[in-house]
């Protein structure tokens, strides 16, 4: 039976392409998270939940409808394909795994040090590009002598081996092989272009532009990617950043030699591209406030709510920098079976991905089937309801009415208490407890 | 020399390779030996070119004539060297020119119209290869593209059927062949 799962990646990951190709080939059904609400670069990756299943935190990842769990673009890319893309002889299947390595060890490197300061997300140095640009003439070079009498890289048909070296290929001939340049390799261009032109090929690339004009080193660019860069790096998204950073301080830092480390730059300046061009930060106009959301989360996920989270919240919450609301579904006598009512939570949780690190609440569904009601208790950035900041916020919220309450009020002190621990009387509800969706 | 694929044998190999019942009955008509076909319903169907295109569309594979319009017509007109060039000649010297247009034009093609298989490959092989079995491990070096092509097409699931296979030296044997 054919492959079907979730691929995880960010968008126009090459990558990911070869899964992708392979799929088109194969018929392997893969349904792509690569975009808000569902997967947040960054973020989404960065979950505990994702992390158990992937311990890297790297994309693409692949989770199978059955459970199965596999990352590293090429091992998601073999688990997709037919016996023929893999190879079918113990021979094919090497000569496949040859060019496989191929890319990735010898197109992979000098390709990132190359096009990327041309894409603006990588520092040029000229000494570094000259050497790049030899070690592609080279390896071209080795691609057309072995594509003269070939017309696929292993056997007679379309491989793995083919679809990885061109996705490997991409960016260098939309950015930087002019016809001068790729002139002397017309049999990997002829191999390149048809491979493109497959129908497989182009269900996920679609229409590819060789270049015209070998790009340069964009400074301008530089600049505005260096300054999201440093950005991202602020507070609070620190604590998130900080599993990546370690390994890197490790190391001596380098001269004015600025040979990026293949795998490893790359992947940084993949993210920068990746990163679409940051929307403003709705919450940018408020004083910076000393409660940190994020460590609060992590008490709540990791420990007792009772016992540490909640102590924890009161120590820290800052009632200046934020707010805390009560919520009431409007239309409860509509509510019919409690799995569609939960739906309805976690829908609209899900519509507001983007203020996960603004917010957090406990939304609980009462009663049982068709006599039911939601409520929940909401702790927000400001004192406003954030929900009017940006359009995607606004579907669901006008289907609660919102109180806020006092911090210092002993009702609110009950409603939090009840709400974060799923526990007590409940008694404003008048109907019993039936399960809470957490958005954090 | 190897005797020529032609009329009948050839369309009832690329039958095969449509995957149709088969059962037509090929006549050939005049001095040229051009193959006919008499349809159930309908005229008798005259030419290489006519007979294989009805073939194609018979087995619901249109794709083979060309998608886009610059593509049916680049197969039209490999259909119809095919049929004027290839059959037409058969001095050594029009081998050599045959051979060499081809090899210019597949220098930076895999097929010979557009960028998928399609008839004009299929005739095309089936008109070559009493050609290439007889050509030299010098003459297919000299031939790169054509051979490189060749052996593509013949490696082409459902093509080659009892044909011989042509064997291709993929690695250089001759540095200075050009």
């Amino acid at each position: 039976m054919a492959v079907s799962g979730t691929l995880y990646t960010y968008p126009e990951n090459w990558r990911a392409f070869k899964a992708l190709i392979a799929a088109q080939y194969s018929g392997a059904r893969l349904r792509v998270l690569s975009a808000p609400p569902h997967f947040t670069f960054g973020h989404t990756n960065r979950s505990p939940q994702f992390l158990k299943k992937f311990p890297l935190g790297k994309v693409p990842a692949f989770e199978g409808d059955d459970g199965f769990c596999v990352f590293e673009s090429n091992a998601i890319a073999y688990y997709v394909s037919t016996e023929e893309l893999r190879g079918s002889t113990p021979e094919a299947a090497a000569a496949v795994l040859q060019w496989v390595n191929f890319a990735d060890s010898d197109v992979v490197p000098p390709a990132s040090t190359w096009v990327f300061p041309t894409l603006g997300i990588l520092h040029y140095n000229k000494q570094a590009t000259e050497v790049a640009k030899e070690e592609v003439r080279k390896v071209l070079g080795v691609l057309d002598g072995h594509l003269r009498t070939r017309t696929f890289l292993v056997g007679e048909r379309v491989s793995l081996a083919d679809i990885s070296l061109v996705c490997a290929l991409l960016w260098l001939y939309k950015q930087v092989l002019d016809p001068a340049f790729r002139g002397p390799f017309g049999n990997v261009t002829r191999w390149f272009l048809t491979c493109l032109n497959q129908p497989e090929f182009k269900a996920v690339l679609g229409e590819v532009q060789l270049c015209q004009r070998m790009a340069q080193f964009d400074a301008k660019k530089f600049a505005e990617s260096q300054a999201r860069k440093e950005k991202d790096k602020e507070p609070p998204k620190k604590g998130d950043k900080g599993d990546k950073e370690p390994p890197k301080k490790e190391k001596p830092p380098r001269k004015e030699e600025k040979r990026p480390q293949p795998e490893e730059e790359l992947d940084e300046c993949e993210q920068v591209l990746a990163a679409e061009p940051k929307a403003k930060d709705p919450f940018a106009h408020l004083p910076k406030s000393p409660f940190v959301l994020d460590e609060f989360k992590r008490k709540y996920s990791n420990e007792d709510t009772l016992s540490v989270a909640l102590p924890h919240f009161w120590e820290h919450f800052d009632r200046e920098g934020w707010s805390l609301w009560y919520c009431q579904y409007r239309y409860p006598e509509e509510l019919s079976q409690t799995f569609m009512s939960c739906n309805l939570i976690t829908g609209m949780f899900q519509r507001l991905d983007k203020l996960r690190k603004n917010a957090f609440a406990s939304v609980v569904l009462f009663g049982k089937d068709h006599d039911s009601s939601i409520s929940g208790v909401w702790v927000m950035r400001g004192q406003e309801l954030a929900f009017t900041l940006c359009p995607d916020w606004q579907v669901d919220y006008e289907s609660y009415t919102w109180r806020k309450l006092d911090p210092d009020s002993a009702e609110c002190r009950s409603l939090v208490a009840e709400y974060f621990t799923w526990e007590g009387e409940f008694r404003h509800v008048g109907k019993p407890f039936n399960q809470g969706k957490i958005f954090k | 020399m190897a005797a020529a694929v032609r009329g009948a044998e050839e369309l009832e190999l690329l039958e095969r390779l449509l995957g149709l019942p088969g059962g037509n009955k090929y006549g050939v008509q005049g001095e040229r030996k051009v193959p006919v076909l008499q349809t159930n319903n309908g005229p008798g169907l005259r030419g290489l070119m006519t007979i294989a295109a009805h073939l194609v569309r018979q087995a619901r594979k249109d794709q083979l004539l060309g998608s886009t319009a610059e593509e049916k017509a680049v197969v039209q007109q490999w259909l119809e060297y095919r049929v004027t060039r290839v059959n037409g000649g058969s001095s050594k010297e029009d081998t050599r020119t045959i051979l060499k247009d081809l090899n210019m034009h597949l220098e930076d093609k895999v097929y010979l119209a557009g960028n998928i298989f399609t008839l004009a490959d299929i005739l095309m092989y089936y008109g070559l290869h009493h050609i290439m079995v007889d050509l030299t491990v010098q003459e297919k070096e000299k031939y790169l593209n054509v051979s490189r092509w060749f052996n593509h097409i013949q490696h082409y699931p459902g093509v080659r059927q009892h044909l011989s296979d042509v064997v291709f030296v993929k690695n250089r044997l001759y540095t200075n062949a050009h």
